[in-house]
């Protein structure tokens, strides 16, 4: 029983953290939020060499063959870090690929990916707010040469940036994920601004958008369980960067409760705030127990992996938000402003609450588990 | 990282497991002796004070096997070790600060149960300002004569000697002036009274002293010591429960889930209604994160590192838990959760509290209030974790300095 990183996960976990604090600084995050992209190039080219864009995928193509604690790692830092970019959606559909993509499928995409000369990401929520892979409405209809595809996506995360996106469409066989090629024909994009600049989002259009035959992924009409599976991964990659914006926002609250002074004393020394810290404290470890036992889980193929995943993301978005919150009120006045830097992390946490899968789906998932 | 139990911890729970199964009473225990009998077959076969020293009569076993073995106790709900206190606190301290004729005197029938403890710590007007208790131990040459009255006493009505925290010295700083004594409940000057509790069941009592006698031989530790000594094994607790806490909020977790079952609303049962659904993902959420800290608990411990200030942290996780988890059963359950008696049995569901006691979820909800108050209260283990985990300066106070 060992719940804590070993060497090598804690070198990993350092050097993410030096990187993004030189490289991602508050001020650095800023100017992608004015950036038309939204995220640096340079940054990207930095990562690759890190490779952090290849951490999770088979040393075959070019990765590191590491798991989901090592992408969590990272995730957890970027969170920290408020990072801005398609790092987590690209590295979503590098995984699908290699987990249950056809060989062509894998060659034309992930080297690309490893050597950080393409970007994906996934377009999952369809016209019904609802998580559940089977309420895609999108269409698929079978042509001579292949399929096209016809609906409208919502909320695709860093779509304008990437090269390729999985959309999932029902097809007369059933559920069928399609590998989506960004150029394609008919496929159109109008972003979506959130509270969080540092999240891009486009509405994805499908005008009968054509794909070829070899386009799908696995077998069609057979695509629920890797739907579940990126589900499950995206959860627990979200739950460790809000996890990551949580620690920070604690960290620059207990910071300024040491120095800030009302009534002549450090507020830190009241109870109202001192206790308000404590909690913060509680949840933000119990965040970590959380979201680490599901990446660990993952990782090792546990019975309770997808129970894990839905626990994660239920508990660490409250408690994410939670804390952010806090910290706000922590501060004060200065907290409220644009100019200090806790928005970047409060912004982060809400930003990710909803996505693969809110609370209230994890939690209906949870019942079914522990009931059925 | 890699959260699977070794061979041996494996094979530990499988021996275990099987002890008990045939092993367990057969019927309810119901008199002291019967207790005590149980406790002895506990000891023989090596479940209780298995986390002492080998020296002292203990097992030597690690943290994970500790909490294995009660998480099996609880799986079956074994009725627990009838010398609690003096196993988890007393044995501990006796052994950390004791003199070696102490430790020859008391630790062996502490294990065997053939003579029970209790803690004289809490008085009326010194709770969570435990350094504040007005209780006196004066030197009368050759004893100490003890004077004063103390409350929430575990196991008081049964026990047969009381650790106890007692002022020797009024004219220094209250938390220098406190020292530590074994103390015999069994003379004239030690009256024990039941103390019933919102439950209705008494736990507890309050013990009424009066110049009572303390032997010399039996301070622990220096004069002056006794706040020193009780912060120290205050923290003795060493994560054996934390498997067992959460087995035990994990049955009752399925024993609601039958409840919603049966009850019906709408013609259909609660647990199909969308809302009773999503307040049981919530809470079986919270609970499997409390089974994901006490793993994280437990692997630290095995690595040798003390819990220290995080067993604060666990604490307040714990029984903040346990308050919203029967908060939630009861709103689920309504007046069929606050039931004690006159339900046919088809309405009548049963739920282990966490105390180990208790059939009902009504006793259970009741109960589950005392969890943020014993041991240190939520908000003093928020001032501890405030100010010795995140460092957060201490509060201005009077008292540190003054006598």
């Amino acid at each position: 029983m060992d719940f804590t990183f070993d060497q090598d996960q804690q070198l990993l976990r350092n050097a993410a953290r030096a990187f993004l604090d030189e490289h991602c600084t508050p001020t650095a995050v800023r100017a992608l939020w004015d950036d038309s992209r939204g995220e640096s190039e340079a940054m990207w080219k930095d990562m690759t060499q890190l490779g952090w864009l290849g951490l999770s995928l088979p040393e075959v193509f070019g990765g590191s063959g590491l798991g989901m604690v090592e992408t969590a790692i990272v995730l957890e830092e970027m969170g920290r870090a408020a990072y801005s970019g398609s790092y987590f959606p690209t590295v979503l559909v590098a995984t699908s690929l290699a987990l249950g993509g056809s060989a062509e499928q894998q060659k034309r995409w992930l080297p690309a990916i490893a050597t950080g000369s393409a970007r994906g990401t996934v377009a999952l929520l369809d016209a019904e707010w609802n998580w559940d892979p089977d309420a895609v409405t999108t269409r698929a209809t079978k042509t001579a040469k292949g399929w096209t595809l016809t609906g409208a996506k919502r909320f695709v995360p860093w779509a304008h940036v990437a090269d390729v996106v999985l959309v999932p469409a029902r097809a007369p066989e059933g559920l069928t994920l399609f590998v989506v090629d960004s150029a394609a024909a008919g496929l159109t994009l109008t972003p979506v601004t959130g509270i969080d600049p540092g999240t891009r989002w486009s509405a994805l259009a499908l005008h009968g958008t054509p794909v070829a035959a070899d386009a799908v992924l696995g077998t069609p009409g057979q695509a629920r369980p890797i739907l579940e599976m990126l589900l499950r991964r995206g959860a627990v990659g979200a739950s460790a960067e809000m996890l990551g914006a949580a620690r920070r926002a604690l960290d620059m609250s207990v910071a300024y409760a040491k120095v800030r002074e009302q009534f002549g004393q450090p507020i830190g020394s009241f109870q109202a705030i001192r206790h308000k810290c404590a909690e913060m404290l509680l949840e933000v470890e119990n965040a970590h127990a959380a979201t680490y036992y599901a990446a660990w889980a993952l990782d090792a193929g546990a019975e309770d992996a997808p129970l894990a995943a839905s626990v994660a993301k239920a508990y660490v978005g409250e408690a994410a938000r939670k804390v952010c919150g806090e910290a706000i009120q922590v501060h004060g006045g200065i907290g409220f402003t644009w100019e200090y830097d806790l928005h970047l992390y409060f912004k982060r946490a809400k930003a990710l609450e909803p996505m693969y899968g809110d609370a209230d789906y994890h939690r209906e998932l949870i019942v079914r588990h522990v009931t059925d | 990282m890699d959260l699977t139990y070794s061979p041996e911890d494996l094979a530990f729970r499988e021996r275990t497991r099987r002890w008990f199964e045939g092993n367990m009473p057969r019927q309810e225990l119901k008199t002291l002796a019967e207790r005590k009998a149980w406790h002895r077959t506990l000891y023989d076969a090596g479940f209780v004070g298995m986390g002492w020293p080998r020296q002292y009569g203990g097992r030597d076993a690690t943290p994970m096997q500790q909490a294995i073995a009660a998480d099996e106790m609880a799986r079956v709900n074994a009725p627990p070790p009838t010398n609690g206190l003096g196993i988890g606190i007393v044995g501990p301290t006796i052994f950390v600060h004791g003199t070696e004729a102490q430790k020859q005197r008391y630790l062996r029938k502490i294990l065997t149960a053939e003579e029970l403890w209790c803690q004289l710590y809490s008085e009326p007007n010194a709770g969570s300002d435990l350094a504040s208790l007005k209780t006196r131990a004066d030197d009368r040459g050759d004893h100490f004569e003890v004077t004063g009255q103390k409350i929430w006493t575990s196991g008081g009505l049964n026990a047969d000697w009381g650790l106890l925290l007692a002022r020797t010295d009024a004219a220094v700083p209250k938390h220098k002036g406190i020292s530590c004594f074994l103390i015999s409940m069994r003379q004239p000057g030690v009256e024990v009274r039941p103390l019933k509790q919102i439950t209705g069941s008494a736990e507890f009592a309050e013990v009424f002293v009066t110049q009572a006698r303390g032997e010399k031989s039996d301070l622990v530790g220096r004069l002056g010591q006794g706040w020193e000594i009780a912060q120290t094994t205050l923290s003795y607790e060493r994560g054996a429960n934390s498997l067992a806490r959460v087995t035990r909020y994990a049955s009752a977790f399925s024993q609601l889930v039958n409840a919603s079952k049966v009850l019906r609303r709408g013609g259909r049962p609660l647990l199909e209604d969308p809302v009773v659904r999503a307040k049981l993902g919530r809470i079986y959420a919270e609970l499997e994160v409390q089974r994901y800290a006490a793993l994280r608990v437990l692997s630290a411990l095995t690595k040798g590192e003390g819990p220290g200030t995080a067993s604060s942290i666990t604490k307040l996780s714990y029984s903040e838990f346990e308050k919203r988890f029967n908060e939630l059963a009861l709103e689920i359950l309504g007046p069929y959760g606050q039931t004690m008696a006159g339900l046919p049995e088809d309405l009548n569901f049963p739920v282990v509290a966490s105390s180990g006691h208790g059939e009902t979820w009504a006793y259970a909800f009741l109960w589950s209030r005392a969890g943020t108050i014993y041991s240190g209260s939520s908000e003093i283990q928020k001032n501890v974790i405030g100010e010795r985990v995140l460092g957060l300066p201490k509060e201005p106070r009077a008292d540190r300095t003054r006598a």
